[in-house]
């Protein structure tokens, strides 16, 4: 093909463009899918439960990651403040990711179990409360509005054609899961069953006769890097 | 001027070949300069060293793996150097707080401040948000300061390593019956009127001696806030010490875990209160961070320091 052919036909060009930076991209990034150490095999990793997938979609809804990441790197500073650096293997069900680098407040990845519920619910109402220098906003609303779980079992579906390993009979106890991890004292055996022994039980947002946003906010937060036990975990070569 | 300088270059330089703009006479030609010779070579040069980076670090993906250099260098063996070198640095004083205890590093005034230095840094990162900055305590309800002299479960050495090591909960019962208590609202007022007086705040004096019998009596407050309502720690409940880690605060000094104005006071007795320190060593639970055992150290000798400490 000639150059000037090239030169003086702009869609063309467009297209050719498109697929020489199409190669690079690729070259980088299709590799990571085969490349076996990429995601590390660790104990744990489970996927969301229903409220903590509705928390999630909360924490999206309130843009919170502009201000916070969720990637601890593996440099000294990061890791002797926030604890053992992030695996992949630990975001592998997250869509989207929370990755990131814009940090106007603290990296989140480890911050669950860290403070109690009463502090994150004093801390979501009005951050000053707790932290005078904070510039963090209000969310007051969160434990005023009652969480609305009635498409929880679509979204879940959802996030199963997309790999999340959801059975069935998850997406089936759904809403009883919901309730009984927002509800101190209720019976949660199935929800142990179905997503194991790590999940925050707790009335996530010190009202315990209802279901709010907050429940879902923080049940969210109190799990976060809470999965993986690195007292057992042994770094892999990679 | 310009015309001589057309001419001059149109005699040693190449042109392209492409050629626009014919109609007036003025052909807009593309030369063909040669690139700068000092840009020539940086450009080879480079060439030369992604060759040579390519052989020292990991670089090109493989089927399902990637070449990992020569070097053996990666980001997660640079970080395990990197902190073994600043243990290194830190090992003869560190070595020093693992051995000895408590009470003979604050008697080494150097060896101490070296180990507040280090708790002041994990207190920051770990206890400021619930505690204030320096231990001053927040304006939420229920997060105690920790530099006054006014202790719930102890402000010796051990008491504070106990409280990190193992977290603390302080369980206030719910008391009206709207609250599944065995008080109704009437009994609960007076009680209110008798906390209030035990402080010399405002209060109806009549219904604080109903409150006193109460207190001492049917409701048992006494069991945990003892007999003169002092708390669990300085006080005595029908003349028998309160076991220390029961946290019941004391009532009668004017500083409150979450307020001293009457509704709270009535808040406090009607619903109950729970206020949980979580556990950072040997009680930690699998959630949240554990420290350890030095920053543990550190960390109690700080707080120990802070004023409050005995
Ligand atoms: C304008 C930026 C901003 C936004 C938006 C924001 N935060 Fe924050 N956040 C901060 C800052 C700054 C801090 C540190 C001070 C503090 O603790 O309040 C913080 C602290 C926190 C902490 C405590 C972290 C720690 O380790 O101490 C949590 C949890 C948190 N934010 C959650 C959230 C959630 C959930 C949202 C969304 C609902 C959110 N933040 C939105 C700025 C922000
Ligand atoms: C989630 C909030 C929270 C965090 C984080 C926290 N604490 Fe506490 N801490 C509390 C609460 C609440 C109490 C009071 C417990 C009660 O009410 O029974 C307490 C009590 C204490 C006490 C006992 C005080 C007394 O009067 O006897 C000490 C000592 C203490 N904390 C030290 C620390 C240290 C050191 C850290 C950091 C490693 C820390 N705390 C982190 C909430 C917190
Ligand atoms: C089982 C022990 C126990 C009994 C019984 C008990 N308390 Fe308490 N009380 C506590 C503890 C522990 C706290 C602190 C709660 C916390 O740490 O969050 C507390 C807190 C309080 C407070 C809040 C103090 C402050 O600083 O804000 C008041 C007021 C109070 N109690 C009054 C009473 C009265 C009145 C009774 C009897 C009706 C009573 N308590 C019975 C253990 C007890």
């Amino acid at each position: 093909m000639k150059h000037a052919t090239i030169e003086k036909n702009a869609a063309l060009m467009s297209i050719l463009v498109l697929i020489m930076v199409a190669i690079g991209g690729l070259v980088e990034i299709v590799p990571l899918f085969f490349i076996e150490s990429t995601i590390e095999t660790v104990q744990g990793i489970r996927p969301y439960t229903p409220l903590e997938l509705k928390g999630r979609d909360l924490y999206i809804r309130e843009g919170c990651y502009n201000c916070h990441s969720q990637m601890i790197r593996p440099f000294r500073d990061e890791v002797e403040r926030y604890g053992h650096y992030s695996l992949a293997a630990e975001s592998k069900y997250d869509h989207p990711f929370q990755w990131g680098s814009k940090r106007t407040g603290p990296d989140l990845a480890r911050v669950g179990g860290k403070y109690s519920s009463l502090w994150h619910q004093e801390h979501m109402r009005r951050p000053r409360n707790v932290v005078p220098e904070s510039v963090m906003p209000d969310y007051p609303w969160l434990e005023e509005n009652a969480l609305d779980y009635d498409d929880i079992a679509d979204r879940m579906t959802a996030m199963s054609r997309i790999g999340v390993p959801y059975s069935e009979e998850m997406i089936k106890n759904a809403i009883a899961d919901l309730k009984a991890q927002a509800t101190p004292d209720s019976d949660t055996d199935g929800l142990n069953t179905r997503y194991g022994n790590k999940v925050p039980l707790d009335d996530f947002d010190g009202q315990p006769k209802r279901i709010t946003e907050l429940d879902a906010m923080v049940a969210y937060l109190q799990m976060l890097g809470t999965l993986v036990d690195f007292s057992s975990y042994q770094a892999q070569a990679r | 001027m310009a015309d001589n300088k057309k001419e001059t270059v149109k005699e040693t330089v190449e042109t392209t070949g492409h050629q626009w703009d014919d109609d007036e006479g003025y052909p807009l030609k593309e030369y063909n300069n040669p690139l700068p010779r000092w840009w020539l070579y940086t450009f080879y040069a480079t060439i030369v060293w992604s060759v040579i980076y390519w052989i020292l670090y990991p670089a090109w993906p493989l089927v399902n793996d990637y070449t990992r250099g020569v070097l053996g260098w990666s980001q997660y063996s640079q970080l395990e150097e990197e902190l073994a070198e600043a243990r290194e640095m830190q090992k003869v004083w560190d070595d020093k707080l693992a051995t000895l205890s408590l009470e003979q590093i604050s008697n080494d005034n150097t060896l101490l401040q070296y180990a507040i230095s280090g708790g002041k840094a994990v207190f920051g990162d770990n206890c400021a948000p619930c505690h204030g900055s320096g231990g001053v305590g927040s304006h939420a309800k229920g997060f105690p300061a920790l530099v006054d002299d006014d202790w719930l479960f102890g402000g010796t050495l051990a008491d504070i390593e106990e409280s990190v090591q193992n977290g603390r909960t302080g369980t206030m019962p719910a008391h009206e019956e709207k609250y599944d208590g065995a008080l109704n609202a009437q009994q609960v007022d007076v009680l209110t009127d008798y906390v209030l007086s035990l402080s010399g705040l405002g209060h109806d004096a009549q219904k604080a001696v109903a409150g006193k019998e109460l207190f001492e009596g049917e409701a048992a407050c006494v069991v945990c806030h003892g007999d003169s309502g002092k708390g669990s720690l300085k006080d005595v409940a029908f003349g028998d010490p309160i076991d220390r880690s029961v946290g019941a605060p004391d009532l009668t000094d004017a500083i409150w875990l979450y307020g001293g104005d009457r509704t709270t006071i009535r808040t406090s007795i009607a619903k109950g209160r729970t206020g949980k320190m979580p556990a950072w060593g040997e009680g930690f639970s699998g959630f949240g961070r554990k420290l350890d055992p030095l920053s543990i150290k550190e960390v109690t000798l700080y707080v120990h320091s802070l004023g409050g400490g005995r």
